[in-house]
């Protein structure tokens, strides 16, 4: 897994590519407690995400109630086709509460 | 992308029919012989399921798994143990070790396709 | 690859494996000492000869080598020792495998019957090894697991509630949630899904490698709950499950336990049975108990309470399956314990028993007579196998008093009412027992004793909360054994009873003269005399004069007594005490002439001799002097016609029967006895003083006594010659 970290003018966009599991769940969970408190909207995008477990699924959970507590906004965007699975098989899209682009492929 | 299955037996028809029916589900699968043969196949590859014997020759399955646990990278890899009824003292140290499942030999090759199904989705 | 290419691999795999099976036996065979490895070996060898036949369900490969498999295991581990014998049997069981994977794996076919002989004898030698009976189920072939169908049928919408909690380890150990629940939806649809994240930390203090989820789903299948409970049976030790059935199949579930065999009478046991329990969840259950017994030092939760408080199973199921245990147990407690009788057989035998202790009786006098010790042995150990003959009959016809009392029940409930009294009834000791006939004999005067209560004891309840008392006022109906009695109690938390009024009214009534002193509780049982009556309204149950006097004579008849205990403002209780039997009496053996007479011992007070003196004088009275006291007596020679002179001496017996004492005349003093007592024919019904009669030994009929009838008629004479 990598995450591209862009901060611009208090907004913050995180770009995650690969596995988003277990195995990366310390690094994701760092680079979050790292970014939220300092910006007011994270955005952060599962485009590139190729995999997504349970330990991961937890992770967002997280992400977006740090962002609830902080009061500032935590955002998914461009849910890649892996995540989208796990997120529609956890039926978790309404406690993320972002909008969940289906691809027209599907 | 197919998901990576290591199996460890020393029976290579073992080894060939749990093979022929994973591949038939849609699993890649690589083979090892021994304990000492599936380190060697630990070498960083993504691999998302194992099944091992216990008894094996060089290498037994308790060693093999408490190595593998000590990788980081399978050390959250979900390992089948192959067990006999008589061997529950074998199944418990094979839990203690880290590997949670099991199927009872002598099995049937869709008794091992249902256990699998269960921890990974192909 | 293909199945055909795996089964060749099989077959030259087994051959090497056999090859290097021979080679260490007779390694073994040279030098028996070899390290672990060697024998490890040839113990895998089996093993993987074994576990790869069950792949291609070659069972009788399975079946053979699975027993070689469990010496080998037993050599392995020092159990068994190498000798010249076991290498030999090994050797040739080695062959056999050898055999069976030419026959079997490579033609296909079966072993002819010379062959299939070689092997069972083979297999009974190895059995005889392991020490175990050749009937032992052979082995673990490869079994199938077949998904049952769900007895219960389907309805549109109608779902399993499963309730997921999983335990922090779960993903360390390689378990995803997210792969339990994919393959469930494999086996069912997932209707709904809802994440329980509520014990999600905040970021900062999660532990991204822990689980914190937990997920409630709504489940449409048709699998069972075994079969669901499966799909998570890798996590099963890590999480908390709760599976329950759909609404839908309540109904099938209580239908099959109201069906149930009736094989176990074990909650759990009822609820597996009928398929909603899984003995996993029985296990969790039983395991929660013990603990809670540990923590609460001893009060053990039932379980069927468990199941519901946890969650498990439905309560309505629970009630069901309790409902039915209690049958099954009721079923088994009658099967068990009870034979119906015709009442009558019963009485038949009874008296029939009383005719063999006459007759047994009668057998050991004359043995006694004849003087024969070895004869006279003999009768006495009869004599006493028959009185246990006895007492055991007598015990067939004994009944718990509660249905008795149970009967009171709706007579309090109904005379409350009538009352506008507010009264609980209160029963103890229901499984006292007493002789059938004195149960049927003893409700009337209960009945009377309990209104008798309800009315005058127990005060209207506005009273009762003036004085500081509950409203509602109890009564308690209680039995109990007492040496050799049942004593019945009946009891009020009412006002208890007022000395001065009724010592008023006895004294107006004439029952006592007013310099009379009297004890408190001889002044409480004056209200058993006749006409008396302290109510000061009369009411429409009790208090109209035929009142306790009535219910003394009834248990008096029955050989009872009853008695009274009062604390003014406390309430009162009425003890009544009745022999458990009416069929055997203790009596006091007397003779007047040749005639035998008996009086029941409880009346007995005392036996004096009649002086010369008082013989005279008794001549022109009925009554002598006693310490100071006026006796009365009757001469039972005068009262029976007896027609024999009176002998040198003569005796009193001096009875006691409801505060009044009288003295028989007797001539012989015969000592107690204790008989079986036969009732007087109708004929003899008029018959005064004379209450049933009995056989002696001897064979001579002797009359037992009516104690309270001669009492009254002496006091009665006594009085009128006084006049």
């Amino acid at each position: 897994m990598q995450i591209n970290v862009r901060r611009e003018n208090g907004a913050c966009r995180l770009e995650i590519e690969g596995e988003l599991t277990i195995y990366h769940g310390p690094e994701f969970r760092s680079c979050l407690l790292e970014n939220l408190p300092g910006c007011d909207e994270t955005e952060i995008s599962l485009a590139g995400v190729t995999e997504l477990d349970t330990a991961g699924c937890q992770l967002l959970l997280a992400a977006k109630r740090e962002g609830l507590r902080l009061g500032k906004q935590v955002r998914f965007v461009s849910h890649s086709l892996s995540a989208l699975e796990v997120i529609e098989q956890f039926q978790m899209a309404a406690q993320l509460g972002d909008p969940l682009v289906i691809p027209a492929q599907r | 992308m197919a998901k990576t299955i290591l199996i460890v037996d020393d029976s290579a028809s073992l080894r060939q029919v749990v093979s022929i029916a994973l591949k038939g589900a849609g699993f890649d699968i690589i083979e090892a012989c021994d304990g000492k043969d599936a380190l060697s196949k630990l070498n960083g590859q993504k691999i998302h399921l194992i099944i091992s014997d216990v008894n094996m020759p060089n290498m037994d399955g308790i060693t093999f798994v408490t190595e593998a646990k000590k990788l980081p990278a399978y050390k959250f890899t979900p390992i089948i143990m192959l067990t006999t009824e008589s061997q529950e003292a074998k199944k418990q140290a094979g839990q203690a070790a880290g590997a949670k499942a099991w199927v009872v030999k002598p099995f049937q090759p869709a008794q091992m396709l249902g256990a699998v199904s269960k921890l990974i989705m192909p | 690859m293909s199945m055909d290419q795996a089964l060749q691999t099989y077959i030259e795999e087994g051959r090497s494996l056999l090859e290097e099976m021979e080679d260490i036996l007779l390694q073994l065979e040279n030098e028996p000492l070899q390290d672990d490895d060697t024998v490890n070996a040839l113990f895998r060898a089996a093993h993987t000869i074994k576990g790869s036949a069950g792949l291609f369900g070659l069972d009788a490969i399975v079946s053979f080598t699975h027993v070689v498999e469990n010496v080998l295991d037993k050599l392995r581990d020092g159990e068994l020792a190498v000798n010249g014998d076991l290498v030999e049997l090994l050797l040739k069981c080695r062959d056999h495998i050898a055999l069976l994977i030419s026959v079997v794996a490579e033609s296909g076919e079966l072993l002819d019957a010379e062959q299939e002989r070689t092997g069972e004898a083979l297999l009974a030698a190895l059995r005889g090894l392991l020490g175990v009976a050749p009937m032992e189920p052979a082995s673990p072939t490869v079994r199938d697991t077949p998904v049952e169908a769900s007895g219960g049928g389907m309805m549109e919408g109608d779902c399993w509630n499963i309730s997921l909690k999983f335990g922090r380890d779960v993903l360390r150990n390689g378990m995803d949630p997210l792969s339990f629940i994919r393959y469930l939806s494999t086996i069912g649809d997932i209707v709904s899904l809802a994440t329980d994240d509520s014990e999600l930390p905040d970021l900062a203090q999660l532990d991204p490698e822990s689980c914190y989820l937990g997920f409630m789903i709504e489940f449409k299948s048709e699998a069972d709950k075994k079969t669901i409970e499966d799909v998570f049976e890798f996590v099963r030790e890590d999480c908390t499950l709760r599976i329950l059935p759909p609404p839908s199949h309540l109904a099938a579930y209580i239908e099959r336990i109201e069906h149930a065999s009736g094989n176990t009478d074990m909650i759990g046991q009822l609820l597996i049975e009928a398929g909603i329990l899984t003995s996993h969840e029985l296990e969790e259950t039983l395991a929660a108990q013990e603990k809670l017994v540990a923590q609460e030092s001893g009060a053990r939760v039932p379980v069927g309470e468990l199941l519901v408080k946890e969650g498990v199973v439905q309560k309505e199921v629970v009630d069901v399956a309790l409902e039915k245990q209690r049958q099954i147990r009721d079923h088994k407690a009658q099967e068990a314990k009870f034979i119906r009788v015709n009442a009558e057989k019963l009485d038949e035998l009874i008296n029939l028993v009383g005719e063999l202790v006459i007759a047994g009786a009668s057998a050991s006098l004359l043995a006694k007579r004849s003087g024969d010790l070895v004869m006279h042995e003999a009768t006495s150990v009869m004599s006493r196998l028959v009185e246990e003959i006895r007492d055991g009959a007598l015990k067939l016809r004994m009944v718990e008093i509660g249905e008795t009392f149970n009967r009171f029940q709706r007579v309090v409930r109904d005379v409350s009412k009538e009352l506008g009294k507010d009264i609980g009834l209160e029963i103890s000791g229901a499984e006292t027992e007493l002789d059938k006939t004195v149960v049927e004999k003893i409700g009337d005067p209960l009945m009377h004793l309990v209104r008798n209560s309800m009315d005058h004891g127990i005060e209207p309840g506005e009273v009762r909360t003036a004085t500081g008392k509950p409203a509602r006022g109890t009564l308690r109906l209680n039995a109990y054994h007492d040496s050799g009695s049942i004593v019945i109690e009946v009891a009020d938390d009412g006002g208890g009873l007022k000395k001065e009024r009724i010592l008023k009214k006895a004294i107006e009534r004439g029952i006592v003269s007013p310099g009379q002193t009297l004890s408190d509780h001889e002044i409480f049982n004056l209200i058993f005399e006749a006409g008396f009556s302290t109510a000061d309204q009369v009411t429409n149950l009790s208090g109209r004069g035929v009142g306790m006097d009535v219910v003394r004579r009834n248990i008096q008849a029955l050989r009872g007594t009853v008695d009274i205990d009062s604390e003014e403002g406390l309430g009162t209780t009425v003890r009544i005490r009745l022999p458990l039997t009416l069929a055997i009496i203790d009596g006091f053996l007397v003779g007047v002439g040749k005639s035998a007479f008996v009086v029941p011992l409880d009346m007995v007070l005392e036996c004096v001799e009649l002086s010369e003196a008082d013989r005279k004088a008794a001549d022109m009275r009925n009554y002598v002097n006693l310490r100071g006291e006026v006796l009365p007596f009757i001469r039972l020679r005068d009262q029976f016609e007896v027609n024999e002179p009176a002998g040198k001496r003569e005796n009193i017996v001096v009875v006691q029967y409801g505060g009044l004492k009288a003295g028989f005349v007797v001539d012989e003093l015969m000592g107690e006895f204790q008989t079986v007592i036969k009732p007087l024919g109708s004929i003899f019904r008029q018959l005064k003083g004379i209450s049933g009669s009995t056989i002696l030994g001897t064979g001579e009929v002797a009359l037992i006594l009516d104690v309270p009838a001669l009492v009254q008629l002496s006091v009665a004479s006594e009085s009128s010659m006084a006049e």
